[in-house]
Parts: C-alpha cells; sequence; structure tokens
C-alpha cells in the first residue's frame, strides 16, 4: 500500500483536505454529536478525533456507548445533532456506497448465512465496488486473494464459514471487511468470546495491517492490557463522554481507569512491550479470610 | 444447470398433464398442436382447455416460490412465507371482496388481490414492529392476522349471492379449475414486470442475509431495499393469488426444496421459481387424476404435502428454539 499516513488521502475523490485536529490528520471525525435509540439519549454532544494511518482503540464500561458511537462514524446511526465528518464532508450527504467504498465496519456479531462457504463471505465484501451490471471483475478477484492471504485463512476457502473454529471464523469476517478495500476499518468487539491466543492473534492481523497496509483502525475492545500493548491511540468512554484519549502510557493510570470502571487497581510496566499494564486490586479479601480456615 | 433439468421436468410434466384427462389426447398430438399443427380435436382441448390452465399452473407456482424465497429470506425463517404469514389470505380477502362485492372481472379481482395483499403485508408488519422486526414476533403476528382474514372471508361467503359463493369457495381452496387465457395473461405479466425485478434484488438481498448493520456497512440501502423486496414479494404473491387463488404450502416448500437441490446457501430466487413451477404443475396433475373423473382444486393436493412439512418443521424449530 502506498499509503502515508502523515498525508491526507488523494485517492478519494474528496475535494477538502481532512481537518486536522491537534496537529496530527483525521480523516473521520465527531463533531459535537448526540447519538439516541428511540428516545433515549446515549451519547451527548461529542468530539472524537480519529488519527489517521494509527490504531485507534475504544474502551469504557459496558453500555458506555462503544458501539453506538461505532455505529454512528459508519453512518449506519444518524446523530440527533451533531456531525460525522469523513474526508471533511458530513458523512450523511455522502452515499451508502460512497461512505462504504472508503470505510468498513465490522458490528459485534456478523450473521453467516448458513452453509455459507468462506471464499463466497470473503466476496461478499466487494459489493460496493460492483454494480448490476458489473458483478465480478478480475479486480474483485484480486482483492479477495489479498484478504484470505492476509488473515491467512486461504486454506480455508472451501470450507463451509459454521463449521470453523471461532477463532478462525473471526479472521474470515476480518478478511470479508479486507476485501472491501476500504483505508479506515471500524471493528466492533473483534476479540470478544475469544481465547486468550486467539485474541492475541486478531491483534497481530490488525497491527500488521496497520503496519504494513497503513489502514487506519478502529476498533471497540474489552481488554485494557491488550488495548495499551496493540493500539496507538486510546479513548476511554464512560457514560457517553470521553474521560481520557490519547497515548496509552499518558491515558492508562489508576486513576483513569478508577474514573471509568471504579476499578481500584495499579499500574505497572508490562514486561514485554513496556506498555501499561493494569493490575486490579484485591476486592476478595473478605471472602478469602472466610475460606482459610 | 440445476434449473435447465427442473425446467424439463416441468415441461415433460407439463405435457403429459395436458394429454391425459377425460378425453385423451396423445402426446405427440401435444406437441404437434404446440408447434401449430392441430389436430380436429386438440385444437380446443389442447388450446382452450388444458394448456392455458397449465400454463397457469407453471406462472402462479413461479411466483409464489420467489415471494416465499424471498419473504423466508428477509424473515431469517422458513416461517416467514406469505403463505403462512397471511399475505396470501389478505390477497384472497381483496379478490373474494371483489368477487362477492362488485361480481369482478379478473382485471378487477387482481386489482383486489394486489390492494388486499399490501395492506396485510402493512398491517402484519406494522403489528409485528417493536423495536425492529423479529422472525417469531413476525411469524405470530402473520399467522394471526391470516386467520383473522380468513374468518372474514368466510362471512364474506356467508353473505354472498348463491352463485358468486361456489365461484368465491372453489377459488378460496386455490383451484386451477377452468383457468383460461385470461389467467395466463395476468400471470405473464405479473412475472414479465416482477420476476426480473425480484432477480436483480437477490444481491441485496444476500447481503442482507449478512445481517442489517454488516449490509449497511457494505453499501446496501438497507430500508430502501427491504421495502422494495417487500413490495416485489407482494406483488408476486398477490397476483398468483389473483389468478389461481391461495394455493397453500407452494411459496412455503419451494425455498428450501430450491436450496436443497441446487446446494446454495441463502434465497435462491431463480431456482424457488423452477421449484414452485413444478411443485404446482405436479400437484396439479395429481389433482385431476387421484380422484379422476372428479377434480379436487390444487390447493388441496398441495396442502396433503405442504402441511406433513410444516408439521415437521415446527416440531424441528421448537426443538432447536428457533421459535
Amino acid at each position: 500500500m502506498n499509503h502515508d499516513p502523515t498525508l491526507p488521502a488523494t485517492n478519494t475523490g474528496s475535494t477538502r483536505t481532512p481537518a486536522v485536529d491537534g496537529g496530527c490528520a483525521s480523516r473521520l471525525r465527531a463533531d459535537q454529536i448526540q447519538l439516541a435509540y428511540d428516545d433515549q439519549i446515549v451519547i451527548d454532544r461529542l468530539d472524537v478525533t480519529i488519527p489517521d494511518g494509527q490504531i485507534t482503540a475504544i474502551v469504557g464500561p459496558n453500555a458506555c456507548g462503544k458501539s453506538t458511537l461505532l455505529r454512528a462514524m459508519a453512518r449506519l446511526l444518524k446523530p440527533m445533532a451533531g456531525q460525522i465528518i469523513l474526508d471533511g464532508k458530513q458523512i450523511h450527504s455522502l452515499g451508502t456506497r460512497e461512505v462504504a467504498r472508503r470505510l468498513g465496519l465490522l458490528p459485534q456479531a456478523p450473521i453467516a448465512p448458513d452453509g455459507i462457504l468462506v471464499i463466497d463471505l470473503v466476496a461478499r465484501g466487494r459489493t460496493p465496488h460492483q454494480t448490476v451490471f458489473r458483478q465480478w471483475s478480475t479486480n474483485d478477484e484480486q482483492a479477495v486473494r489479498n484478504a484470505l492471504e492476509v488473515t491467512d485463512t486461504l486454506d480455508l476457502a472451501e470450507r463451509r464459514v459454521d463449521e470453523i473454529s471461532g477463532g478462525q471464523r473471526q479472521r474470515v469476517w476480518i478478511a470479508m471487511a479486507l476485501a472491501q478495500e476500504t483505508e479506515l476499518l471500524l471493528l466492533d468487539e473483534p476479540t470478544t468470546f475469544l481465547d486468550i491466543s486467539h485474541q492475541l492473534d486478531v491483534l497481530g492481523l490488525i497491527h500488521d495491517l496497520n503496519r504494513e497496509r497503513g489502514r487506519t483502525i478502529v476498533a471497540v475492545l474489552h481488554d485494557l492490557n491488550l488495548a495499551s500493548r496493540y493500539a496507538h491511540h486510546i479513548i476511554m468512554l464512560r457514560n457517553g463522554a470521553i474521560v481520557e484519549a490519547g497515548h496509552p502510557s499518558d491515558v492508562i493510570t489508576d486513576r483513569s481507569v478508577h474514573d471509568v470502571f471504579g476499578l481500584r487497581c495499579a499500574v505497572i510496566d508490562d514486561p514485554i512491550s513496556h506498555t501499561p499494564l493494569v493490575i486490579p486490586a484485591d476486592n476478595r479479601t473478605h471472602r478469602t479470610n472466610q475460606q482459610t480456615q | 444447470m440445476v434449473c435447465l433439468v427442473v425446467a424439463a421436468v416441468i415441461i415433460a410434466v407439463g405435457m403429459y398433464s395436458i394429454s391425459v384427462g377425460d378425453a385423451p389426447v396423445p402426446v405427440s398430438d401435444v406437441i404437434a398442436t404446440l408447434l401449430g399443427d392441430p389436430t380436429a380435436d386438440s385444437e380446443f382441448i389442447v388450446g382452450t382447455l388444458r394448456l392455458p390452465r397449465a400454463l397457469t399452473a407453471i406462472g402462479v407456482g413461479a411466483a409464489f416460490g420467489m415471494s416465499g424465497a424471498i419473504f423466508q429470506s428477509l424473515a431469517r425463517n422458513p416461517l416467514g412465507s406469505p403463505d403462512i404469514i397471511g399475505f396470501n389470505a389478505g390477497a384472497a380477502l381483496g379478490a373474494v371482496g371483489t368477487i362477492v362485492v362488485w361480481g369482478g372481472s379478473s382485471l378487477q379481482v387482481s386489482i383486489g388481490a394486489l390492494a388486499g395483499g399490501l395492506s396485510t403485508a402493512l398491517a402484519v408488519y406494522v403489528l409485528a414492529w417493536k423495536r425492529g422486526l423479529e422472525a417469531s414476533r413476525l411469524v405470530l403476528v402473520g399467522i394471526g392476522a391470516g386467520f383473522s382474514i380468513s374468518a372474514v372471508n368466510s362471512y364474506l361467503i356467508t353473505r354472498a349471492d348463491i352463485s358468486d359463493v361456489q365461484r368465491a369457495t372453489v377459488w378460496l381452496t386455490g383451484s386451477l379449475n377452468g383457468r383460461g387465457w385470461d389467467e395466463v395473461r395476468i400471470i405473464a405479466v405479473a412475472l414479465a414486470v416482477l420476476a426480473p425485478l425480484a432477480i436483480v434484488m437477490q444481491r441485496s438481498l444476500d447481503r442482507l442475509d449478512l445481517g442489517d448493520d454488516t449490509a449497511a456497512a457494505l453499501g446496501v440501502r438497507v430500508g430502501r431495499a427491504k421495502l422494495g423486496l417487500v413490495l416485489v414479494g407482494v406483488g408476486l404473491a398477490a397476483l398468483g393469488v389473483a389468478a389461481a387463488g391461495p394455493v397453500a404450502f407452494v411459496a412455503f416448500v419451494a425455498g428450501p426444496l430450491a436450496r436443497r437441490i441446487t446446494k446454495t446457501p441463502g434465497a435462491c430466487v431463480v431456482p424457488a421459481a423452477f421449484v414452485g413451477a413444478l411443485v404446482t404443475v405436479t400437484a396439479d396433475l395429481g389433482a385431476r387424476r387421484v380422484l379422476a373423473p372428479t377434480e379436487l382444486p390444487v390447493g388441496v393436493m398441495t396442502a396433503a404435502v405442504g402441511a406433513p412439512y410444516l408439521l415437521w418443521l415446527l416440531t424441528r424449530q421448537s426443538r432447536t428454539g428457533a421459535l
């Protein structure tokens, strides 16, 4: 990929240069957005900036509005107020397909149709590049092959999605999003339901995509330590508001973790990656005392 | 490929069906007549009596098959087919209403069926809507709506003129008896307009299969795509009903059968059309011959096959917790 994260992308057809916020280029940001389901306001007047060419992790307690924010940034949810800006334009002024060519989203629990083959599922990622009259091209072929190779799922191509393991399935879903060939990729909890080694697998894949292909990636993650290790930028969300945002070693502190999760903890240096490592305080003192004798 | 085989079988069954009956016509004569070289008898028997009937069967079956495949895929549930969730009953109400109240030419009956089908679909979707559309809710509300509508149909028949009653009752069972070129025209126009749309929309249907969010992220305009699919699906079902009455279970069995034959996942709209046509032609052949010379309504035949399948599906779904 020839994408240089410090330069605004030129191949998207946008007429204005991306907004610059705090010195770093950003193709995707939210301005004072208010998000709600029915009458219930989940997020009120929030500003978010996604730095280009980096991995951004969104962390926060359950129901703090992480997925809602992600859905809004992918144009799936229209803000009641404020706006999402993609490449300098209001995202809702762009067509669904136009957005889908620049920005991919993998929802939290995507549904695989019964009996579908891995290769057919990945091929669906090409949808925004196809029309009714031009359904399959060599570009599509190449993109699907690339996606399978990068995610190490080429061997699974002819298998059925419902017969492969959870970790493999998650890689296949990411392959589908990759086949879409968007420079921005939003992943909603890509590691949930995976065991620790598969979590590392998926995060390693995300890391490579970012580093070798310059993709901008936003992922909702639960594990603070893995988020600290793999992300360049962490957004800590609580009750629909940002508590901290910045480089992991700046924002992950015992105070911020307490503010966001209500958890007392110590933050030490991860001996392997030298990123913050959150050690939760022992909250079972009472029970353990009773159990020992 | 599979479609070609099914098409060949449809033609074979259709030919046989045209040739047998009270006045048998040899298959060779049937072919000669179709190729424009009729004998004295075959002209009338084939051209006026049996050919339009067979064509109506094929067209109606295809329409029901496509409609069923669309709705089953939208609902992610085989029970979501239009004959189960009351859309066919609604179309029938529209048609019976037109017959009983206005006497009803076949064009009026078609319009009535369309209006009935669309308003039922609207009502069912509105009633089943609760922060989104859940398949099991849709199915239950639809079954309820179907029963209520059947009750209204029965009421209409008790109030109707005796001469209309006969026509309406047979028609309500779903029958191909006495179908002429009028019905062929209805279903041919319906298919000519709606089938290409359905085939084009199959693409969106395949994406919607991945869930609304994923489909939208892939660039599908979810709301618009769903609305289009529902309109086309209701149109196909309603015009099928207008031509032959609410033939039970064709829409319901065609999709799953087609999927099993072609071994492809998701909704296969085109194969479902072929399978629906085959099911209907075969069922009609059975309906005519089982108790010959008495001709049963084709709906009795399809129900005899479809009902056990429904029971099997219900027990299986309740066991796996899908409903």
